[in-house]
């Protein structure tokens, strides 16, 4: 297996791909960082108040301070807690959350791994999300955070399915389970990308993606008033930052997958219209999906000013009951538009 | 907090468990503490753990001259002070046989039912938080400030006024108060539509609230259940209307009333409330104008003022259920015993244990704040 290594090009690829996953990640994290002022400034503006705005101009440092603040913050591990499953849980939780953007392509041919089972990949990693949840809530030996590890796990069984059926859906109308591919198979307009014919797929799976990352309505792992922030109420300083940054890490790629999947991707939204077509065509694909990614944060950001949260056995009612029966017609429906060949989307 | 503590109790093998929920727990109201026994998240019994909050106010007011306990009287219940002003001095009132001139109790009545849309706008705040929602919060509080200003020129405090004294209020009414009270109050008619489409009419707070937290009507009639929480389980029963005080005799208001006794009948019942508020204000405010005379009945001085022997009883509808003071004096300048027969101690402790003992773990704060209990009364 070192032949591979032995090869003069081997590890020049390996420096190439630590390059390449150092670009994606350090503008991840600086997204992540600041999510969190986007996400205190527009509830703020929505609940008619102003929002941080003390640190730096217009309180744009306060993310970085934020971060300093938790860095030097003191670990602390409870004296009854399992030591080092109480320490695998945030890793755990943010090493999917990381992991799954190895598939994710950024701008055409802007991926790390442009492999065929990305969809795969991604359906694989989301999952695993949830054990640090679980690990956390376990290793923590509080009620609290016990409760807490229990909902999460019946709220992801209730959500992955609905999820993986939405994503079938994908993959019968693009054919493909590469993500590339899979924005590739919507060019020509607007009406080409997949929100369309998959509509009811494509609600499903983002009111699943907001239940996957634990965000309000859905959020009843954390659940403030009812469970005191729940799996990680004993977590302090860098241990409670590392399970914040895998929460808005998930929260930006569910939105990146929604617009790639559902939304064209990086393909422009005038595409296919005469003069708009060529007016927008010097700008480069990535923007296209950063602002198709910026909408769909915005909608996460806007269902937590506006929804109380849902009791936990009716977010299981809505998963099982009206969610995973929708998908299945769905991909019936489907199934027989591409039997028939229904143009333009399915021939 | 050792390991081995926890290993040397031998618990039988059970799904149930003991939580402590509360006196620090960011769903309940001030501090307050229930002991919860959870099978899973269905809770098998509850008990109320209050006194976090005991400031000992009936043993205070022994200590103190008649007019001095006004002072005190406010910070029983914070978000809803008038009441408590208005309940006591109508007592000392009624055993030193003062009559209020009718200005006086024109301005009472105001101040009353202003009080009383502030704290229904509170409550409503703390009930939407309880299902993760602080956009209702945050406007609530925000409108609630526009009242807060109105007291704050009246009286010049914005929370505790000790604007109502034995005999009267304290001053009269500043020039052109009466036209930003109209302003204010069509300010919050406007934001009635948002609120409902925000959250009244919200169909996961619907979803949420309904069914939760049910009382019959026989139930809620043993348990001592007044005011909204009474009037939503069907009984329409307004200290107000059914004994009458002030002026509330000559002013129009309906008495809304709900059937299903649960969080979302209660909810619906203060909504309605605050539409009335407004409409007996309006009132008010077209009447106060024409009401001349004094605003205070002449008492002696207040640091040497012998109150004959007796006791009295009186009552007020406050925003969370019937307030009644029951004062004793026995003829000297200060009271022998004030007892304080608050709303929130009937709310917060029988009713909320009884209700929140076969709800889930998620309702119980939604119960208690659709029981709009206050845990400072509580304690007291």
């Amino acid at each position: 297996m070192f032949d591979w290594f032995m090869n003069p090009e081997g590890p020049m690829v390996l420096v190439v791909i630590l390059i390449k996953i150092i670009a994606l990640v350090m503008p991840l994290m600086l997204g992540v960082a600041y999510l969190t002022f986007a996400e205190r400034k527009v509830i703020a503006y929505l609940h008619v108040r102003v929002g941080p705005n003390r640190v730096g101009p217009r309180g744009w440092l306060q993310p970085i301070a934020d971060a300093l603040k938790l860095v030097m913050k003191e670990l602390l591990v409870p004296s009854a807690a399992n030591r080092y499953l109480f320490m695998l849980g945030p890793v755990m939780a943010i090493a999917p959350a990381l992991t799954a953007w190895a598939v994710v392509p950024v701008g055409e041919g802007m991926v790390i791994a442009d492999i065929n089972a990305g969809l795969l990949f991604l359906l694989a990693m989301t999952s695993m999300g949830v054990y640090g949840i679980i690990v956390a809530g376990w290793a923590s030996n509080s009620k609290y955070a016990f409760l807490s590890a229990m909902r999460a796990g019946a709220q992801m069984i209730s959500y992955e399915i609905a999820m993986g059926f939405a994503l079938v859906g994908v993959l019968m109308a693009a054919g493909s389970l590469n993500l590339s591919q899979i924005v590739m198979a919507q060019q020509g307009s607007i009406l080409h990308w997949f929100w369309l014919p998959l509509l009811p797929l494509f609600l499903v799976y983002f009111i699943s993606g907001v239940a996957e990352t634990n965000r309000s309505p859905f959020d009843v792992a954390e659940g403030e008033s009812e469970i005191v922030a729940g799996f990680h109420v004993e977590y302090s300083g860098m241990a409670f930052a590392v399970f914040f940054l895998a929460e808005y890490a998930n929260m930006i790629l569910i939105a990146t997958l929604t617009a790639l999947l559902f939304a064209g991707g990086w393909l422009s939204p005038f595409q296919g219209i005469p003069v708009l077509e060529g007016l927008f065509a010097w700008v480069p694909g990535t923007i296209w999906l950063l602002l198709k990614v910026c909408v769909f944060l915005f909608c996460f950001l806007w269902f937590r000013a506006t929804f109380p949260r849902y009791r936990y056995d009716q977010i299981m009612r809505l998963g099982w009951k009206v969610f995973i029966p929708v998908t299945i017609v769905w991909i019936f429906v489907e199934g027989a538009a591409v039997l028939a060949g229904l143009g333009p989307w399915f021939d | 907090m050792r390991p081995e503590n926890y290993e040397a109790v031998n618990h039988p093998p059970s799904n149930e468990f003991e939580l402590f929920f509360g006196p620090n727990h960011p769903g309940i109201e001030g501090n307050y503490a229930l002991k919860v026994k959870l099978n899973g998240d269905q809770v098998l019994a509850a008990r109320a753990d209050g006194g976090y909050l005991h400031r000992g106010f009936e043993k205070l007011m022994e200590g103190r001259l008649w007019i001095q306990n006004i002072a005190l009287v406010p910070r029983i219940c914070v978000p809803d002070p008038v009441p408590m002003e208005v309940c006591y001095s109508l007592a000392v009132e009624e055993l030193g046989g003062i009559t209020v001139p009718e200005r006086a109790q024109w301005i009472r009545v105001l101040q009353l039912e202003l009080s009383r849309i502030a704290a229904h706008l509170f409550t409503f705040g703390g009930h939407a938080a309880t299902t993760g929602m602080y956009s209702n919060m945050y406007w609530g509080v925000a409108d609630r400030d526009q009242i807060l200003d109105l007291f704050e020129e009246l009286s010049g405090g914005r929370v505790y006024h000790i604007y109502n004294i034995p005999g009267g209020v304290r001053r009269d009414i500043p020039a052109g108060y009466l036209e930003r009270v109209t302003r204010t109050l069509d300010y919050i008619e406007s934001r009635l539509p948002d609120y409902d489409n925000l959250f009244f009419t919200n169909q996961v707070f619907v979803q949420r609230a309904r069914g939760i937290g049910a009382m019959s009507q026989e139930q809620a009639l043993e348990w001592g259940v007044t005011g909204p929480n009474l009037r939503a389980t069907g009984l329409a029963f307004d200290v107000r209307r059914d004994d009458p005080y002030l002026v509330y005799d000559q002013l129009e208001f309906d008495i809304p009333t709900e059937q299903a006794g649960d969080a979302w009948a209660r909810t619906l019942v203060r909504r309605q409330e605050l539409v009335q508020s407004i409409r007996i204000v309006r009132q008010v405010v077209e009447r106060l104008p024409h009401v001349g005379g004094p605003i205070r009945a002449l008492i002696p001085n207040p640091l040497a003022w012998n109150l004959p022997a007796g006791e009295v009883y009186t009552r007020v509808e406050s925003s969370k259920g019937e307030l009644a003071y029951y004062v004793v004096s026995t003829g000297g300048d200060k009271p022998y015993r004030v007892h304080v027969r608050g709303p929130s101690a009937m709310h917060a402790v029988q009713v909320l244990e009884n209700l929140t003992a076969h709800a889930r773990l998620e309702d119980i704060a939604q119960i208690m704040f659709s029981l709009d209990a206050c845990p400072p009364e509580v304690d007291r």
